[in-house]
């Protein structure tokens, strides 16, 4: 119990000294200290003075940490060699999170894959333009923009201790205190964000960044121009990604609704199914409705019709790239090896993953007598989306129901975008990452089983529901407000992501057209927007055989 | 009997299938080819290096016919195909001495 008391008033003494010691460490010589020793159950090694002289259990805190100070006066040594472990904490969790966040980069290969291989041959170099040139152009939005909106003030509220704190990145610009609504330190990542422990964030929270822009990839393609799909790009980069992941991760209003309005542990998403997946999903969504379908996706009846993927074997192996890179995306987001929660994770990702696909196999086999290959692949993506959010807070058999739910509603939404809405998604993107990212967000708030978690978000640190060390709970297992708030928070994201796209770029295609001219769309984007084929056996002329 | 033999631009195949299929004509061969007529190619720049993309995608149909069905078969083709751009392709017609049915003893327009 006082234990627990110290880790409380050690949390809130911490963004004290983060204001008095803000500043930069870009070679990394003063991170990771005595203050950031804790055991494995979260306990500081350092037992500070409680900062409520009032609080009731004051008198037995200060006796603690005075008991603390004796000890450490005797025992310089100890206190030494204290700093030492703390830097190896930080530098393992340093390792961690940039190994993870490379599997995470190596995604975008994946998606690249799977992209291509599901269009048409006469398109094959203009998606992979579109995978590469985003990451090129969304990085450069979100380095001078966008990352200090969403992590400009994490230090306020949600300071990842994990990584030493980035005590430097601690100003809202746009709101402050429990009530940010957008960061303001960091731009252009130097000055305060010129830090090693802000670069290890940095990497990690652009390549998820990365993620929500290439899925708009898999529904614009095919007709979208180039010059108008950078605009997309450095939007999703700049804008539409960092705010609502401030208000969700970067210790924005979102997050702190536990606080300020009593709502669970606030909005919670553990690794981003709305966040990454939704947000670019419904941004998707919104694109493909201003562009329109493909010429000739629908018949004059208004039946779809097929484009058969042009190559199952991108199809296939994109898919697995981006499974193993989720081994990065989901278990990385604890942004430390010292959280042993990460191997619940692994196994729950994975739970969720083949549950989906398999789920997405049979559906289709049953209902059309052969098991789509596409589909097993967009299952298996489904599963992943879905549990992205709840993976840290939900146990196996949870985890492997909520694969079988994204296999059902991406099998359900493809069918249903195809033959109902008539909004042609080429890849699936909006089914598989706006549907069951907004699946994920509520199954967090339905499976979450109190086992982890515990102070999320600054709430319930010492007890929760009556219980200590209760962790973020779902409505399956007691928590009605949690339900609520994740509820909420999805129906937030999908009303941003979707409404702020379709405004911008509504008013962009008014001013000139974002698709390319009929004639382009029917010979295919790849000779007339980059002046080379994806699979060049017309390159048959004379100056080329001239030797 | 007669073979007519239609090079048309890719992305009227469907309606020239349609056209086709509205008139009887059930049998088709179709092939993937490249080529040119006056309508000339258009260069590109490879990594510093022009080249010429000289030939292009076309689709070939082969049709065969009793003499009697070839002009109606040629029509249909051509209004379907037409886009009234250079590069709608060109059809030409042929005749054929012999005609013969593998699966059974048909021969001549039987056969067809």
């Amino acid at each position: 119990m006082l234990v627990l008391l110290a880790s409380v008033f050690t949390v809130l003494l911490v963004p004290c000294m983060a204001q008095q010691d803000s500043k930069p460490d870009p070679a990394g010589l003063a991170t990771g200290d005595k203050t950031t020793v804790v055991d494995a159950g979260g306990n500081p090694f350092l037992v500070s003075e409680p900062a409520d002289k009032n609080a009731p259990n004051y008198a037995q805190g200060k006796k603690d940490a005075d008991e603390f100070q004796a000890q450490a006066a005797k025992e310089p040594l100890a206190m030494k060699l204290a700093d030492s472990v703390g830097h190896i904490r930080v530098a393992t969790n340093f390792a961690w999170t940039l190994n993870t966040g490379y599997l995470v980069l190596f995604m975008q290969a994946g998606f690249a894959l799977l992209t291509c291989g599901l269009v048409r041959k006469k398109n094959a170099a203009h998606l992979m333009m579109l995978n590469f040139a985003a990451y090129v152009f969304a990085f450069i939005a979100y380095y001078a923009v966008g990352y200090a909106f969403q992590f400009g003030a994490v230090a306020v509220n949600a300071a990842p201790a994990n990584l030493g704190g980035t005590p430097t990145l601690n100003h809202f610009l746009l709101g402050s205190g429990l009530w940010g609504f957008l960061g303001g330190k960091g731009f252009f990542m130097t000055g305060p964000a010129y830090d090693a422990g802000s670069n290890v964030l940095a990497l990690f929270e652009v390549v998820f960044m990365e993620t929500a822009g290439y899925i708009i990839v898999g529904s614009i393609c095919e007709r979208i121009s180039f010059w108008s799909f950078l605009l997309c790009e450095m939007f999703v980069g700049a804008i539409l990604y960092p705010i609502y992941g401030c208000w969700v991760w970067g210790g924005g209003w979102l997050s702190q609704i536990g606080n300020t309005l009593g709502l669970g542990h606030g909005y919670v998403d553990f690794a981003g199914s709305s966040v990454v997946h939704a947000v670019g999903g419904f941004c998707a969504m919104a694109l493909s409705v201003i562009l329109g379908p493909r010429l000739g996706k629908f018949g004059p009846d208004g039946k779809a019709r097929a484009f058969p993927a042009h190559n199952l074997v991108y199809v296939v192996i994109g898919t697995f790239v981006l499974l193993f890179g989720w081994m990065g995306f989901n278990p990385g987001s604890t942004l430390g090896a010292t959280d042993l929660r990460i191997s619940v994770i692994a196994i729950n990702t994975n739970l969720a993953a083949i549950a989906g696909s398999a789920t997405a196999m049979l559906f289709w086999y049953a209902k059309f007598g052969k098991p789509d290959i596409t589909m097993a692949c967009n299952g298996m993506l489904a599963g992943l989306v879905a549990i992205t959010a709840p993976c840290a807070f939900v146990g196996p058999t949870s985890a492997f129901i909520i694969g079988i739910l994204a296999g059902f509603v991406v099998c359900l939404g493809v069918l249903f975008n195809e033959n109902v809405t008539k909004i042609d998604d080429p890849c699936g993107a909006i089914s598989v990452h706006g549907f069951c990212g907004v699946l994920g967000s509520i199954s967090l708030g339905l499976f979450a089983d109190g086992t982890y978690g515990a102070g999320w978000n600054g709430v319930g640190a010492t007890s929760y529901l009556g219980q200590a060390g209760r962790g973020v709970t779902g409505l399956l297992y007691g928590d009605t407000k949690q339900f609520l708030v994740q509820v909420m928070g999805a129906a937030i994201c999908v009303a941003w992501a979707f409404g702020a796209t379709f405004i911008v770029f509504k008013v962009v295609n008014a001013v000139r057209s974002m698709r390319v001219a009929k004639e382009v769309e029917e010979e295919g984007l790849d000779v007339p927007e980059f002046g080379l084929q994806g699979y060049p056996e017309d390159a048959i002329s004379i100056s080329a055989t001239a030797v | 009997m007669k073979k007519i033999e239609a090079i048309i631009q890719p992305k009227k195949l469907d309606e020239v299938k349609e056209a086709l299929l509205s008139i009887g004509v059930e049998g088709v061969t179709i092939s993937e080819v490249r080529g040119h007529g006056r309508q000339k190619g258009h260069t590109e720049m490879y990594r510093g290096a022009e080249y010429t993309v000289d030939f292009l995608p076309k689709v070939k149909l082969e049709i065969f016919a009793p003499a009697s069905r070839a002009e109606q078969i040629v029509e249909a083709i051509r209004t379907a195909a037409r886009s009234g751009k250079i590069g709608d392709g060109k059809i030409f017609v042929s005749s054929i001495d012999e005609a013969f049915r593998i699966r059974n003893d048909d021969s001549g327009d039987a056969a067809l």
